[in-house]
Parts: C-alpha cells; structure tokens; sequence
C-alpha cells in the first residue's frame, strides 16, 4: 500500500512538474469564431514553452527557408517584441469603426490581439517571450545581405 | 529522522520544486515590469482620432516613446533607413530648410508668418522655445482648427542628420526629454485629432 502510495505520489510530482515547466511561459491561444456562411470555429491552445522547443526539430532546410522568407521583418518583429517585454500591461493600438472594432494589447507578458466584425471574432494570444525567441531564431537564420 | 517525518520527505521535497519552478514566469514578469515602471519615468506618444460621423469612428493609439526609438532602426523600408526619413526636399525650389531652421532657432521669440485670407489663416511663431503653427480653415461649415506645436530641440534633432534626411530616432529622443505637451490639435466638422505626449500608458480623455 505505501508503496503504491509512493509510486502515485511520484507519478503526481513528474506531472505537476512536467506541467508547470511546460506552461511556465504561459499559453498560446488562438480563437476564430465565424457566425456567418459555414460558421467555422478554431480554437488553437498549446504551451508556449513548446515552439521554441519544437523548432529544433524542423528540418534545416525548411528553418533556412522560413528564414529566407521572413528575413525582411522579422527584425521588426524580434525589436518590437523585445521592447515589448518591458511593457507587460499597456493599451497599444484600440480601433473602433463601427461594428468593426481591434484592440492590441500587452497583458500580463502576453500581446493580445482581439478583432471583431459582423460574422466574425478573432482572439490572439502570445507570450511576448515566445515571439522573442522564436523571430530571434529566424532572424538568425536569415541569409546575410 | 523519525519514521513519519521520512514520509514527508517526499512530499516536502515535491511541493519544493513546484514552488521552485511554477511560478519562474508570472513572478518574473511582474517584477520586471514594476522595477521598470518605477525605474524610469516612461513617455508615451499618444493619438486619438475621433470621428462625428454616423459610424463614430474612433482611433487611439499608445506607443511608449523607448520602443520608438528601439525598433524604428530596425525598419528597413522605402525612405526609412536606420531611424531617418530621406526626403528630396530640403532645399526645395532654392529654399534651404535648415537654413531657415538656423536663423529661427537663433531669433528671439515672435510671428514669422501671417497669411490672412478669405479661407483660411495661418501663422507660423516662435514662443518659449517651440516652433508653433496655426492654421484657421474658413471654408468649411464649421471652422476647422489645427495647430501644431513642436519644441524647437526636437526640430533641431530632426535636423541633425546628414542633408537631405530626417533623423526621426533623434527627434524622438528629444521629445521623451520635453514634459507633457500637445503636439498635434486638429478639429474639423468631422474629426477631433490629437497627437500628445506624457507619462501615462492610457489614454485618459
């Protein structure tokens, strides 16, 4: 009995572990909510942590092609993140045009990006972190002009 | 170690490593972001574009003048190289624009231009070192507004670069060193514009 007390009580820890290293860096989310025509819903949610972590294991030749062809703004990107982080709570950009309306926002470390129209919602979120490394990486990757 | 206290151990040695590494991210963030709220004082470049019309647009736009200044170098687009605007103009039609900047910046305060006329009048001045404009469109219904104020240091900033461009990463600098102030005013029929700078990161109006 203790030893199956032991047993599941390792088991929790790894996975209280695993979880907290996994979503240290918070949670990408992306929700499209469509109301109109076929009505198509996306909801993508995956740890942060992840994309940095999973880009190790794309094939080079398909990194140095990503970096190719982001190479013109991911620059901008990895600056704009990068300032970013010092932010970590600000209204940026909020427009309203009649029933249309966009919000970017940085809240708790994360850019949030929320946009509506008739028929149509869009939440984004990203750690500011994650777009850091990860156009950090494609930058990197970038050919040398 | 007693027996029951050899029991806890694990659990005390678990409990630990979560506190150890759960809470890395948030706390570090949080404390990042009050150290450097209280650091410095922050400027913000604000914008806000209101529209009377039926749709009732409106516009508002925070931008904290350090990230402007960061990542404009990064831009690498048409006109815009390295934080400065190249523009064919400064000597436009034999007039040399810094030139005229030069004999402003070294006169003492008063009205450089009036132009008064049936549409609209305008005025270009100097008072307690900023460069003011005021232009007074008749044409319309309701009389449009706009007005312009820049502090002659952050002109001088734009300046300062080689002929033919705008140093917008130095004109930023100066500007985070000016207090809070109205750049741009502008009310028409339709809009209300205004560009200001202060240490706030929202927009309180």
């Amino acid at each position: 009995m203790v030893l199956l007390a032991k047993i599941a009580l390792g088991f929790g820890a790894t996975v209280v572990l695993a979880g907290a290293y996994t979503f240290r860096e918070g949670l990408i989310r992306v929700d499209v909510d469509e109301t109109r025509g076929q009505g198509q819903h996306v909801h993508v949610w995956a740890p942060a942590a992840i994309v940095p972590m999973a880009m190790h294991f794309v094939p080079r030749a398909q990194m140095l092609r990503a970096g190719e062809h982001s190479a013109k703004f991911m620059p901008l990107v990895h600056a704009v993140a990068k300032e970013l982080q010092k932010y970590p709570e600000a209204e940026l950009v909020e427009v309203h045009d009649g029933e249309q309306y966009v919000r970017i926002r940085t809240h708790h470390g994360n850019l949030l990006i929320d946009a509506n129209e008739p028929g149509q919602t869009v939440h984004v979120s990203c750690p500011l972190s994650t777009i850091d490394d990860v156009s950090r990486e494609l930058a990197a990757l970038a050919p040398a002009s | 170690m007693t027996h029951r206290t050899r029991h806890l151990f694990p659990v005390l040695a678990c409990l630990a490593a979560a506190f150890l590494f759960a809470p890395l991210g948030p706390r570090a963030q949080t404390s990042s972001a009050q150290s450097s709220t209280s650091a410095r004082a922050e400027r913000w470049l604000h914008v806000r574009v209101i529209s009377t019309n039926s749709k009732g647009e409106t516009v508002r736009v925070n931008v904290p003048l350090e990230l402007a200044e960061k990542v404009l170098p990064a831009i690498d687009h048409d006109r815009l190289h390295n934080g400065k605007v190249r523009i064919g103009c400064m000597d436009c039609d034999g007039v040399d624009v810094r030139t005229i900047f030069e004999a402003v910046r070294s006169s003492r305060d008063g009205e450089f231009v009036t132009v008064q006329s049936k549409d609209e009048d305008v005025s270009v001045m100097k008072k307690e070192g900023q460069l003011l404009v005021h232009v007074h469109d008749k044409k319309r219904s309701k009389d449009a507004q706009i007005e312009v104020k820049v502090p002659m240091k952050v002109v001088e900033a734009l300046l300062s670069g080689s002929k033919d461009e705008l140093d917008i990463v130095a004109g930023l600098h100066a500007l985070a060193g000016q207090g809070d102030v109205e750049l741009v005013s502008v009310k028409d029929e339709d809009n209300t514009i205004r560009v200001w700078l202060d240490s706030k990161n929202v927009t309180t109006d």
